[in-house]
């Protein structure tokens, strides 16, 4: 079974039939429906950073800053005016980005613990600046998206991304994807390594495995995935701009995933459907909402010890 | 006697700061034999072994594995050639089970490592490799429990099956039955007897009666510096040894 753990399945069953049929309770009120949507995505680039922080124990403030490129390699790449394919842009996005991870993960992982904190720190804060002052990437405003990717595939076209409960489906279909790519890898000889690496790095150099070299496969592939999410962002709504490469964007996932259950995976969801409903709830209630939701984060996360999944387990999994 | 040498130092140095912690040391470790390290704390018995399995880089000198020098090769490549090693301070996986610390150190000698899929066939030899060694080191009773919760001695028996996992040709152990109980001890050094007509085999013991019992080759080492080498006999009898031992006011063994 790839799903090992009761929970997790729990969870599988209950969520995602949940988020099918979401759209046919809100039909009329579209604007819940992208709420929703924008959930999903950043669902997908928590769930990156929580294997990158949570299974690898990588440690990095600067996860953002695939985010962002996901959205802006977008704009370098397409043309302008021209609808491009969504799927082969997903794989240019992925690859360029998991190239950058690659030569950027060469360096920060040289290094580790607080070092490396502030290592990814700086680079996705170069990056920041990079973009917000370019003229050419429109500074701090960013730059529009005029035309949205067609999805034909084998000449079918599946989804209209125009169309937002069409989106919807497709972020939730992404999530569900990265949720059971996750999975088979942390289930494989690979991700036994990873996981031998995360408990003791020391002990298993000296039965032979490159540290160094698990470190940044699993590190290119969190980024490209972080990367994707970023993508799907852009494709929502139609514009790019440098406040998703802001380390506020890595410090929220980095937050979420805590609060969901570090690595867990499914509390990466979790995490952020908890934050994000909180968020909303208590903006709508008082000014001072951020002060509420701190306090709310700090309880949570004292009485959960393992986060919300970590809670549930203690609730479900039969103890052995 | 002089079976095949199949690693080998010359004039072998480590310095910390001012500290000699191992000073031009020369050794010779042959094929099939169990070569015993002993001397009093702080001899540099540890650090000798730090440097042979690539986790400290010598100051100066050569480390010759089979008539090359590997002094100068990653620390991860010093397993892959065959150096395995247990530390004195345990070191496991103790949040795993028995066998899955087995598996991981057999999964490095198997390959596959980047594979991304599961694979019920790998998973089956995998198990297999581990149970073995579980079982040369009398631990397969605790094959399923987590390490963590297993006693202190048989934790370190289970590091020892670690290092058999991934088919070494030279066995590094620092000091695998301390804090062992009796029966253990009995255990480890009839495994020691077996493994040492396969590999090659360091052994830094304080158990005196143990090295005594398992030595082909003895080395007494005091403050980073090599006092002598040669069969138990000559050891036993060599006048500097008692000094040593006396001089430091250490206990004899
Ligand atoms: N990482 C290190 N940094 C500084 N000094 C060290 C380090 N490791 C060992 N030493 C010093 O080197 C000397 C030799 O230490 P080593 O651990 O090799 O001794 P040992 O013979 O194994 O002793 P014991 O019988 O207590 O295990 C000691 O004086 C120790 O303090
Ligand atoms: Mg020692």
């Amino acid at each position: 079974m790839l799903f090992q753990k009761r929970t997790e399945r729990i969870f599988i069953w209950v969520f995602f039939p949940l988020a099918l049929m979401m759209p046919l309770f809100l039909e009329q009120n579209t604007f819940y429906v992208s709420k929703l949507t924008t959930i999903m995505i950043f669902a997908i680039f928590v769930m990156s950073l929580d294997y990158l922080v949570g299974r690898c124990g990588l440690i990095t403030l600067g996860h953002a800053m695939f985010y962002g490129l996901g959205g802006y390699i977008f704009v370098m790449i397409a043309p302008e005016y021209d609808a491009v394919n969504f799927w082969i842009y997903t794989f240019y996005i992925c690859a360029i980005s998991a190239l950058i991870a690659l030569v950027i993960g060469f360096l920060v992982l040289r290094t580790s613990g607080i070092y490396m904190i502030m290592i990814t720190l700086a680079f996705a804060q170069m990056t920041f600046y990079f973009f917000s002052d370019s003229i050419e990437f429109g500074g701090n405003d960013g730059v529009f998206i005029y035309v949205k990717p067609d999805t034909s595939l084998f000449g079918i076209s599946m989804f209209d991304l125009d169309n937002p409960i069409h989106f919807y489906y497709l972020c939730l279909l992404s999530l569900f994807n990265t949720l059971f790519f996750f999975r088979l890898v942390t289930r494989s000889r690979f991700g036994r390594v990873i996981d031998a690496i995360h408990e003791n790095p020391g002990r298993t150099t000296a039965l032979g495995y490159n540290v160094f070299v698990f470190r940044l496969m699993a590190y290119v592939m969190a980024s490209a995935l972080g990367a994707y999410a970023g993508y799907l962002f852009t494709m929502q709504y139609g514009f790019v701009n440098p406040s998703m490469l802001s380390w506020q964007t890595s410090g929220s996932a980095l937050v979420m995933s805590i609060l969901g259950g570090l690595g867990t995976l499914y509390g990466a969801i979790l995490g952020t459907v908890v934050y994000e409903g909180l968020h909303y709830v208590l903006e709508h209630m008082t000014e001072h909402w951020l002060l509420f939701m701190g306090a709310l984060i700090i309880l949570m996360v004292i009485l959960f010890k393992n986060g919300i999944a970590g809670y549930l387990e203690k609730l479900l999994e039969k103890r052995s | 006697m002089n079976t095949h040498v199949i690693l080998k130092t010359e004039g072998l140095c480590k310095y910390w700061g001012g500290l000699r912690a191992l000073d031009d040391i020369s050794l010779t470790f042959h094929d099939r034999q169990l070569h015993g390290v002993v001397g009093p704390n702080g001899a540099g018995k540890s650090t000798l072994l730090n440097l042979l399995c690539g986790h400290y880089k010598p100051t100066s000198g050569k480390i010759i594995h089979e008539g090359e020098p590997i002094d100068a090769i990653k620390p991860w490549a010093f397993a892959r050639r065959g150096i395995g090693r247990s530390f004195q301070k345990t070191n496991i996986y103790p949040s795993a089970t028995c066998l899955e610390n087995c598996c991981i150190a057999a999964q490095r000698r198997m390959g596959g490592s980047f594979n991304f899929l599961r694979s019920r066939h790998h998973q089956t030899v995998l198990e297999e490799l581990a149970t073995n060694a579980l079982e040369k080191v009398g631990l397969a009773k605790r094959r399923d429990q987590v390490a963590a919760h297993i006693s202190y001695g048989e934790q370190r028996q289970l590091e020892i099956a670690m290092v058999l996992a991934t088919s070494p040709c030279v066995l590094l152990l620092d000091e695998p039955m301390a804090g062992m109980g009796h029966e253990e001890s009995l255990l480890i050094i009839d495994l020691l007897k077996r493994l040492k007509q396969e590999y090659c085999i360091v052994l830094v013991e304080h158990d005196m009666d143990a090295i005594f019992e398992l030595s082909d080759q003895l080395t007494v080492m005091v403050d980073g510096q090599h006092l002598t080498t040669g069969s138990v006999e000559q050891v036993r009898e060599d006048p500097r040894v008692r000094e040593a031992y006396l001089g430091q006011g250490d206990e004899v063994y």
